[in-house]
C-alpha cells in the first residue's frame, strides 16, 4: 500500500479529532482515587431523641479509631428549611450528642456549620427547628455557611465540567469535617444522605437560594465534585426520624430508628440506602462514587454494630426513582 | 469615630431612638477599610449586599460612611456594568447588581455606573427565556408548577430567575421606566417580571424563593421573600394575590423572632399602610440586636426602625 504524505496527514489529522472526542469519555473524571481498602460503619438502634442519645453516641464512636486531639471538628448537619411536622432537618439533639462526643475525644473546637439551601433567614430556621438554644446553652458556635468568607477552590473532580466553585473557609480550613445528613429520599437525586448533604457548603451568597447551578450542572454531577473536592471524614447520619416519598421537604415521616455511623461517605450512603430498601449502584452518585471516593460493596465494609437489612416495606420513592428498589 | 458617634448620640436626643442609634453606631464601627463591610462581623472579605444595605441604612446619618461606600462599588463594579457578590469575586455578575443600581440612584457622580449597571440588567434574563429551555419546561421537566413565558432575573448568569433577584431589579428599574433611546425596554421587562413574581407564588398566599408548587405538593412560603416580592409590586399591580400574600405575612409577623425575617416583614407591611409600631418594637426589643453575627441583618433592622425614609431608599412605588 502506497501513502502519500497528502494521505498521511489526512488520516493523522482525523485519527487526532477522533482522539480528542472519544478520549475525554473514557478518562476518568476525578484527580485522586480516595478509597482506603476497607471501610467501617456502625448501625446503631435508637428509636427516640432523649437525652440519653449523647451516650449512645459517644459509645458509637468509640468503635473507631478517631483522632480528633488538638483538631477543628467542623459539624455539618442537613438543615434547609422548617415546616412543622416534617422530618426535614438532621436533630439537633444528635448533632449536640456529637459535639459534646467529639469534645470528650479531645476537639480543640467544635463547629455547627450549614448553609441552608431554601431559606434565606438562617437565623429563623435555627430558632424554629431548635438549634439556636441547644448550641447557645451548650456553647457551640454555628457558622453560616451562606455568607463565611469565600476561597476559589479547585474541584477534584470534573463531572460538571466546572474548574472551580468558591467555598466557604470553615469547611476548607477544617482539620475533621463531619456530615451529619437527615436519611430522607429526595426527588431529584434519589436519596439525599451524606454525600448530597455537602450541597449544603455551596454558598448562597455567592450562587442563590436555592444553589441553582448545582441544578444546572446536574445534581449526581454536582455531589461527585463536591465531595472528591471536600472530603469527609465521618459520617453520623440521623435515620431514627427519616424522610420518605417527595423529599427533601414535602415527603412522609417514616420512623427508621438507626442512626449510621461511618468512615466513609459511600460506604456510609450505600448502607442507608440498603436500610431504605434501595439497591446502592442503582444510585448514580454512590454507584460512581464508590470508582474513587469509597467503597460501597458490602465485601469492603466491615460493620462493627447491627447488620443492615432491607425493610418489609421500602421507601416510597416519586415515580422517577423506582428503578432504585432492591430485586 | 468618637465625632461621628457623638453625631449620632446627637440624632438619637433628636429621634428618642436610643437602640437604633446603638445599632447606626455598631453599623459605623463594622465598616472595613476597603469601604464595604463583610457578611459576617467575623470576616474581612467585603460583600456587596450588606455593603447596600448598610450604605442605605447609614445614608442620612454617617455621610462619610455613605460616601466611602459609594467609592468602594464604584472601585469593585465589573467591567460589563454588573457588581460582584464579593470584592474579589469573578466579574461575571450577581443579582447584586440591582442593590448597587438603587444605593447609588441620587449619587450624581454615579451616573455612569448605574447606567452601566442598569444595561446589565437589562441583558440579564432568567435561562428560562431561551426558547429551548421553555420547550423543556413545556415538556419533559414539569415537576415544579411555573408558567417559564414569565421570566425574571436570576441570582447568577445562566441559570433561572427566582423571586428576591427578580423582586430587587424591578425595584432597580421600575423608576427609570421611559421611552427614551434604548432604556424604552425597561417597562417590559419589568412587567415581564411582575408576572413572574405573581406566577411564582405560593397556592395560599406569600413567595419562597420561587418554588409555589413541586410534584404537586404546595411548598410554604418564607416571610422575607413574601416581604421582598410584596415591596417589589407595591402599586404595580392589583392582583389578589397581594392581599393573600399581606394577611399571610402579617399573620406570621406577629410570631417573628428572627431580625431579618421581621425587618423586612415590617417594611413590606409599611409599604402597604398597615400598621407596624408594635413589629418595631418587638424589633428593637429583640435581644442582642446590635452583636448580631450578620452585618445585612443589623442593616435592614435600622432600616425596618425607620421604614418611611427606607422605603424611599429602596425605591418602593408608594
Amino acid at each position: 500500500m502506497n501513502l502519500n504524505r497528502r494521505d498521511f496527514l489526512i488520516g493523522t489529522t482525523a485519527l487526532a479529532a477522533g482522539s480528542s472526542v472519544s478520549v475525554p469519555f473514557f478518562l476518568p473524571k476525578y484527580r485522586l482515587d480516595r478509597r482506603e481498602k476497607r471501610s467501617r460503619v456502625a448501625i446503631l438502634n435508637v428509636r427516640h431523641y432523649s437525652q440519653d442519645i449523647d451516650q449512645t453516641v459517644a459509645a458509637g464512636l468509640r468503635l473507631f479509631p478517631i483522632h480528633v486531639q488538638d483538631k477543628t471538628v467542623v459539624l455539618k448537619p442537613n438543615l434547609v428549611d422548617y415546616i412543622d411536622g416534617n422530618a426535614i432537618n438532621t436533630h439537633p439533639l444528635l448533632v449536640l450528642a456529637a459535639a459534646e462526643a467529639f469534645r470528650s475525644l479531645g476537639a480543640k473546637r467544635v463547629l455547627v456549620a450549614e448553609g441552608p439551601g431554601h431559606q434565606r433567614d438562617t437565623q429563623l430556621i435555627l430558632s424554629q427547628s431548635g438549634y439556636e438554644t441547644l448550641l447557645r446553652n451548650h456553647a457551640i458556635r454555628f457558622v453560616d455557611l451562606n455568607r463565611d468568607e469565600l476561597i476559589r477552590t479547585r474541584l477534584g473532580a470534573s463531572y460538571m465540567g466546572v474548574k472551580s466553585l468558591w467555598l466557604p473557609r470553615t469547611v476548607l480550613e477544617a482539620d475533621f469535617l463531619v456530615s451529619m445528613p437527615k436519611t430522607k429520599t429526595h426527588h431529584w437525586a434519589g436519596v439525599t444522605l451524606s454525600m448530597k448533604n455537602m450541597l449544603g457548603i455551596v454558598p448562597g451568597s455567592r450562587y442563590g437560594w436555592p444553589k441553582n447551578i448545582l441544578h444546572w450542572k446536574g445534581i449526581q454531577e454536582s455531589i461527585l465534585d463536591l465531595s472528591a473536592t471536600v472530603p469527609v471524614n465521618f459520617v453520623i447520619a440521623d435515620g431514627i426520624t427519616a424522610m420518605e416519598g417527595n423529599g427533601p421537604l414535602n415527603g412522609t415521616v417514616r420512623p427508621l430508628g438507626k442512626i449510621v455511623l461511618a468512615d466513609d461517605p459511600v460506604a456510609a450512603d450505600a448502607t442507608c440506602a440498603r436500610l431504605m430498601g434501595f439497591e446502592p449502584d442503582r444510585i448514580v452518585h454512590i454507584r460512581e462514587g464508590a470508582r474513587f471516593l469509597g467503597n460501597s460493596s458490602p465485601t469492603l465494609i466491615d460493620h462493627v454494630g447491627e447488620i443492615p437489612t432491607h425493610p418489609t416495606i421500602p421507601f416510597q420513592t416519586v415515580p422517577e426513582f423506582r428503578h432504585l428498589y432492591s430485586p | 469615630m468618637t465625632e461621628k458617634r457623638s453625631t449620632l448620640i446627637l440624632r438619637a436626643v433628636k429621634t428618642g431612638s436610643l437602640g437604633l442609634n446603638k445599632l447606626l453606631i455598631e453599623l459605623s464601627r463594622r465598616q472595613l477599610p476597603s469601604g464595604g463591610w463583610a457578611e459576617l462581623i467575623s470576616s474581612s472579605q467585603t460583600s456587596l449586599e450588606p455593603t447596600c444595605l448598610a450604605a442605605l441604612a447609614l445614608r442620612s446619618h454617617d455621610f462619610h460612611a455613605q460616601e466611602r461606600a459609594h467609592d468602594f462599588l464604584l472601585r469593585v463594579q465589573n467591567p460589563n456594568g454588573s457588581w460582584p457578590a464579593f470584592a474579589g469575586d469573578d466579574q461575571d455578575g450577581a443579582w447584586v447588581s440591582a442593590l448597587g443600581v438603587i444605593v447609588l440612584r441620587d449619587v450624581a457622580t454615579a451616573i455612569p455606573a448605574r447606567l452601566s449597571g442598569i444595561y446589565w440588567l437589562m441583558g440579564c434574563e432568567g435561562k428560562e427565556s431561551n426558547w429551548l429551555w421553555k420547550w423543556k419546561f413545556r415538556t419533559a421537566d414539569r415537576h415544579v408548577r411555573f408558567d417559564p413565558d414569565k421570566s425574571g432575573w436570576p441570582w447568577i448568569p445562566d441559570t433561572v430567575s427566582w423571586v428576591v433577584p427578580t423582586a430587587f431589579a424591578i425595584l432597580a428599574l421600575s423608576p427609570l421606566r421611559c421611552s427614551c433611546g434604548s432604556l424604552n425596554e425597561i417597562g417590559v421587562r419589568v412587567d415581564c417580571g411582575i408576572d413572574m413574581l405573581i406566577d411564582r407564588a405560593c397556592p395560599r398566599g406569600g413567595w419562597n424563593a420561587g418554588n409555589g408548587v413541586v410534584y404537586g405538593a404546595a411548598l410554604a412560603p418564607h416571610p422575607d421573600d413574601t416581604a421582598i416580592a410584596l415591596l417589589a409590586l407595591c402599586n404595580r399591580t392589583k392582583h389578589p394575590v397581594i392581599e393573600t400574600s399581606l394577611e399571610w405575612l402579617e399573620h406570621r409577623a406577629s410570631t417573628l423572632s428572627a431580625p431579618w425575617s421581621l425587618s423586612w416583614a415590617i417594611l413590606a407591611l409599611a409599604a402597604y399602610g398597615r400598621g407596624v409600631a408594635p413589629l418595631i418594637s418587638s424589633l428593637m426589643a429583640l435581644p442582642v440586636l446590635s452583636t448580631n453575627n450578620d452585618t445585612s441583618t443589623l442593616a435592614i433592622a435600622c432600616l425596618a426602625a425607620e421604614c418611611d425614609h427606607a422605603l424611599v431608599a429602596l425605591g418602593v412605588s408608594l
